[in-house]
């Protein structure tokens, strides 16, 4: 298995704790990938409410050079996947407009095919890993602590265009939790948006939106919420302290975790490694007790 | 300007608005409210309702709504789209109606000139920064040995390729 690694802009620039474990991790699953050079940001949520050319343009701009590479690609974003699914969905319904796009990439130098295909983590480790692997690999089992698992909507909607996992009832991120020796149970705001999409509009009620839900996670027991999209980490995790403020609930304190950074602390690696220092919500309890058994 | 993508651009944009509202017209929306009841934007905020945006677009009253701030408040949580009954895409929708509300010059958020500038000048929205740690240090990417960052090769040309197709059908 070997990808075309697509990081996009928030990962890139400021989720190192993602990217980090990333690289730790996967490589030790036989997950081979390399860095895309010449690629920008993927057009969502950028240009996609404001210029469709310019959103598919930029998405099939780096897909093009994916093809190029003659790998799948593997963008590590839900909301660049779903660009990238979405862009080649159009352009393939509508063969003037992927005329136009490949008229303007001709003079980058590119041209898209349309055949390449898109991988989301969640598949390369579910699918092709597998969940028996992992747990083959894990040596520091994270025994009875409780995880919520998060895929992000962009991961599972919309089920017409992408079968990432189960729109309605998602499992995979569960097996995965499971797989590290974690526990996780179905909870009724599983598949809720983390509202991150509405801060451009409105702060306050995105920061309602994600506390929300922060705050049933926390009512049914959880230790911790997992995703591996990083408009959610950063809503959950990077803005959990402003969630508190305008939810005015002190006792709102929820660790949270890409679970690449929990996977590599269950295949014994360092917490530094895994970027664990960079999370902002109160992890290190959770932390203690994992590094401890 | 390029008269020849702007009209694509146009063409284009009408073309998937008179799909959807053909795919929808009165007969096929029977107004059953799930979009409405799984949007997480419509309990948080008065006058977002997917289902009576389905409704007026389906009458053809688009005018109202593409002056209405409320088609910026979703948050493309895309449970509209997966929950109804008859595959109408409430999402794709909006994001038409955004398209041709910013096209059209009406107001907008202005996080989305920032977005654009950035593209243009960079290539994505935000460049690698340092970062804060939970314990008040700063780390940069070459500290946690992370791989610079590349961008378009050749970045004059990237921006004037970029700026054609964005501002090609915007109306001034």
């Amino acid at each position: 298995m070997r990808y075309a690694l697509y990081l996009g802009c928030t990962i890139q620039s400021e989720q190192y704790g993602y990217e980090a474990s990333v690289r730790e991790t996967l490589p030790r699953l036989g997950i081979e990938f390399e860095d895309m050079e010449g690629v920008s940001c993927c057009g969502s949520p950028a240009l996609n409410s404001v210029s469709r050319l310019g959103w598919h343009y930029l998405s099939a701009r780096n897909l093009a050079i994916a093809e190029n590479m003659g790998l799948p690609v593997l963008p590590l974003c839900n909301g660049c996947h779903l660009s990238f699914v979405e862009t080649k969905h159009f352009l393939e319904k509508d063969p003037e407009l992927k005329n136009v796009i490949n008229m303007n990439l001709e003079k980058e130098g590119l041209n898209y095919r349309g055949d390449v295909r898109i991988v989301h983590l969640l598949e390369a480790l579910h699918d092709e890993v597998g969940a028996q692997k992992i747990s083959e690999k894990v040596v520091k089992p994270l025994g009875g602590i409780k995880l919520a698992s998060h895929p992000g909507c962009h991961a599972i909607r919309p089920s017409g265009l992408q079968n990432v996992d189960d729109a309605e009832d998602p499992k995979k991120l569960d097996d995965l939790i499971r797989a590290l020796g974690a526990e996780t149970f179905n909870y009724p705001e599983k598949t809720d948006c983390c509202g991150s999409q509405l801060a451009v509009t409105s702060g306050r009620v995105t920061l309602k939106i994600a506390g929300e839900k922060l705050q049933a996670v926390k009512s049914y027991g959880f230790d911790g919420l997992v995703t591996t999209c990083p408009f959610c980490f950063k809503m959950y995790d990077g803005r959990q302290r402003a969630i508190k403020g305008a939810l005015k609930d002190a006792s709102l304190d929820l660790p949270v975790f890409y679970y690449t950074q929990l996977l590599g602390l269950a295949m014994g690696l360092g917490p530094k490694k895994l970027g664990l220092d960079l999370n902002m919500s109160p992890i290190d309890s959770v932390l203690e007790r994992i590094l401890e058994e | 300007m390029d008269s020849n993508i702007n009209e694509v651009e146009v063409r284009f944009i009408s073309r998937m608005l008179s799909r959807l509202v053909g795919e929808m017209n009165a007969t096929v929306c029977e107004q059953c409210g799930k979009c409405s009841s799984t949007c997480p934007v419509s309990k948080e905020i008065e006058g977002f309702n997917p289902r009576r945006l389905i409704a007026k677009v389906s009458l053809g009253k688009i005018n109202g709504l593409l002056r209405d701030d409320a088609i910026w408040t979703c948050t493309t949580c895309l449970k509209c789209q997966e929950r109804c009954p008859e595959d109408i895409s409430p999402y794709d929708v909006i994001l038409i109606l955004r398209n041709l509300a910013y096209r059209a010059g009406y107001s907008y958020p202005t996080g989305y000139d920032d977005f654009i500038r950035a593209v243009k000048e960079c290539g994505f929205i935000s460049m690698p920064k340092a970062i804060r740690t939970r314990d008040r240090g700063k780390v940069s990417r070459g500290d946690l040995g992370l791989p610079e960052v590349s961008g378009p090769t050749d970045m004059a040309k990237f921006t004037v390729v970029v700026e054609g197709i964005i501002e090609a059908g915007k109306q001034s």
